[in-house]
């Protein structure tokens, strides 16, 4: 129902605390009152950081916003602007942030009022193909701002206080990056955007670029004025042709209108982007492989020190930053450090993106402040789990990461919060579980992903999660042994102490976090060979019960002849000459056929 | 002296002038979501068909635009028709017929498709 009005109160934690709910009774029963609850509809918000100046409340058509609202002024903006279209002026805040914008043609949906977008903010909203559209949303503004009137330096103090963490997942300060690379002195410095995603299921980065490449471009020349670099190079896999079409759009068109190259808009500034494709080896994600790579040499990781702010590309001092990361920055500049120190907890500020996926009702890519719990993202936004099946674990930080089981739904996403209950924030991969989901054969399917793109260098990651993944194979297959999870507890540890970079040191992180809160899981595998979830296909049996007619319709689809019995009688099934395809299960018109 | 953030704003002018001169004040603005995840669910065909509905059978009054992915995975593709003094209108899950029934129903005769709103 598109109602005629939509009036939408802030629910974030400034506006509560300054009575946002109070706001709402006043407002549902002067909608009552007078008589308009076909025509006018409440929405309540996530944060729409203005906290200074809450309770907030939007009303739409026209985007108005109210700040400071009393209960008082309530029956004011019914008769006046809701009832006779006449907005209140004295009552009317003037903001221009960047941040949110997605708000005025999204807000009033429930999958996207809980949510903020500042990394996401132009995503389905402009067309990210036309400069035009990117320059007309304050675009390239916050790059002249700093041309015109800030130092590298004061630059580099706005992402400070900040307090933005590098969003490819390990969460280092990236004003501190930025500091250690502007102070290293080099005639020549490079500034790399990391495009390379490689999760499983993860397409944050892809979206982020595809729904508009010019913040990525002009956060990287913010960077390149803020550390003295003259050259910026996006490694992006060449996987995803319409990312890179983009950009290479973007930049030509960022280069015809002077926004890159020499004297960027008429200053003395020069700065040049080029891109460069990676064959999609997961490890170059890694930033020193990455390095590598683009050298033109093979993609293998080097011990740090030195960090790449030292010594990266070429030997020479290289900033390098996640994609996420860099849209963030020009909101950075134009809403002030200051502002995005607000939103989010103490010490992970800001929002995060992640591609919500999985036994979710709305799957999609969100973005919400830090701190937001796995509850409310899971049942606020993705609307909870279909089929009314129980939810069992959520799977953060993809092969990286590890399974969070349902005690753990009110912790909020941050960097510290979800290492502490044993998984990670990563890139912002999410995946939901429900009880179809065995647990063992998720810890399998990250193992043979990671397994398979580890690059072979050092020698606790390319043996250890081999002979991980073959132990978890033989458990799933019914084969497991007495001690296996022992086993796979003490090559883990070892394999996260040993291994050379990122890639080793994680790698374990499913399997160890599945045997520590699914532990139960893997001990009916291997001692009383039985996959609870019926996933593991060698555990399971197939059964004929005595709804059986005798019709004889399983017996022809059996492909193995595992079935016998004569007409009219009851069947069974071969449990040796099983091949467990269900082909029977599917046929039978009785449901005489039962796994367990 | 003419700072960079004066330049800027030039651009910005000017882009909004040229945003304009491709029919930006129609009284309807249509968006159609192109990113990969909305190609490949079928929003090609989606643009054409309005596309087509503008260029050759001389839908007049309407803005088109193509924009990037807003999140909505599992209702793709989508299209927002946005009215200048009403609400957006977000429609998910369209397909070639449902965009002709979008041009003759809610950009021809005003009517929004209820059914096939993202709520």
């Amino acid at each position: 129902m598109v109602s005629e009005n939509i009036i939408t109160i802030c629910d974030g934690t400034g506006c509560i605390q300054k009575g946002s709910d109070k706001l709402q009774a006043a407002f549902e029963k002067e909608i009552a009152a007078k008589g308009l609850g076909d025509t006018a509809k409440i929405n309540l918000s996530g944060c729409l950081g203005m906290c200074d100046k809450g309770p907030v409340v939007v009303v739409n058509p026209g985007y108005t916003i109210y700040g400071n609202v009393a209960e008082d002024d309530v029956t004011e903006i019914v008769e006046s602007h809701v009832i006779n279209g006449n907005p209140i002026a004295k009552l009317a805040i003037q903001e221009d942030h960047l941040f949110n914008r997605f708000f005025r043609v999204f807000g009033d949906a429930k999958f996207f009022g809980k949510q903020m977008r500042i990394a996401l903010r132009n995503c389905g909203i402009i067309d990210p193909e036309n400069i035009d559209d990117y320059l007309s949303v304050r675009g390239y503004e916050a790059l002249a701002k700093v041309l015109t009137n800030m130092s590298p330096q004061d630059v580099i103090d706005q992402v400070k206080k900040s307090g933005i963490r590098g969003r490819g997942g390990a969460g280092f300060p990236t004003g501190l990056k930025w500091q250690f690379t502007a102070d290293q002195n080099s005639d020549e410095k490079y500034v790399i955007c990391n495009a390379d995603e490689g999760d499983p299921g993860a397409f944050m980065d892809r979206s982020a670029i595809e729904g508009d490449p010019h913040t990525i471009l002009e956060g990287m020349a913010l960077a390149g004025y803020a550390i003295g670099a003259k050259h910026g190079i996006i490694y992006i896999r060449a996987e995803y042709p319409l990312a890179i079409e983009r950009l290479e759009k973007a930049i030509e068109a960022a280069r015809a209108s002077n926004l890159l190259g020499k004297n960027i808009l008429g200053s003395d500034f020069y700065f040049d982007i080029e891109i460069r494709l990676g064959a999609g080896a997961f490890v170059c994600g890694e930033e020193t492989a990455l390095i590598r790579s683009i050298e033109g040499k093979r993609g293998m990781p080097r011990p740090r020190p030195p960090y790449p702010s030292v010594s990266g590309l070429f030997e020479k001092p290289t900033l390098i930053n996640n994609v996420e990361t860099w849209a963030n920055i020009p909101v950075i500049i134009l809403d002030s450090g200051d502002w995005f120190s607000t939103v989010g907890t103490e010490k992970s500020k800001g929002t995060k993106v992640f591609a919500l996926a999985g036994k979710v009702v709305n799957t999609g890519l969100i973005e919400v402040p830090m701190g937001t719990t796995l509850r409310q993202i899971i049942y606020d936004i993705g609307g909870g789990v279909p089929d009314n099946k129980q939810i069992k674990a959520v799977q953060t930080g993809g092969p990286s990461g590890g399974c969070l089981p349902v005690e753990y739904l009110d912790t909020p996403v941050d960097y510290e919060s979800l290492a502490e209950a044993g998984s990670i924030m990563g890139s912002g991969g999410m995946i939901v579980l429900d009880e179809t989901s065995c647990m063992v054969d998720i810890a399998k399917f990250f193992l043979e992903f990671t397994q398979n793109e580890s690059c072979g260098k050092c020698t606790p990651c390319r043996e250890g999660t081999k002979r991980m993944y073959e132990i978890l194979t033989r458990i799933t297959e019914g084969k497991g042994q007495l001690g296996d999870i022992k086993k796979l507890e003490r090559l883990g540890n070892m394999i996260k102490k040993a291994s050379l970079c990122g890639l080793g040191q994680s790698a374990p992180n499913p399997v160890l976090s599945t045997i520590a809160n699914f532990r139960q899981e893997y001990e009916e595998h291997i001692n009383d060979k039985k996959c609870r979830a019926g996933v593991c296909v060698e555990l399971l049996i197939y059964q004929v019960t005595d709804k059986c007619v005798g019709c004889g319709a399983c017996k022809r689809v059996c492909p193995v002849n595992a079935i016998s019995g004569a007409k009219k009688e009851q069947h069974s099934i071969d449990t040796d000459v099983c091949v467990k395809c269900g082909a029977c299960m599917d046929t039978c018109k009785f449901d005489a056929i039962i796994r367990v | 002296m003419v700072t960079p953030l004066d330049v800027i704003k030039k651009k910005r002018a000017e882009a909004v002038g040229r945003i304009i001169g491709r029919g930006y004040l129609a009284t309807k603005r249509v968006y159609v979501g192109m990113a990969t995840c909305e190609i490949a669910a079928g929003s090609k065909e989606v643009m054409e068909v309005f596309n087509e509905a503008i260029t050759k059978d001389g839908l007049t009054d309407v803005y088109l635009s193509q924009k990037g992915c807003a999140g909505r995975c599992n209702l793709e593709p989508t299209v927002e028709v946005i009215e200048q003094g009403k609400n957006p209108v977000r429609y998910g899950k369209i397909n070639r017929e449902k965009a002709a029934q979008i041009i003759e129903r809610h950009l021809k005769n005003g009517e929004v498709i209820e059914e096939w709103i993202i709520d």
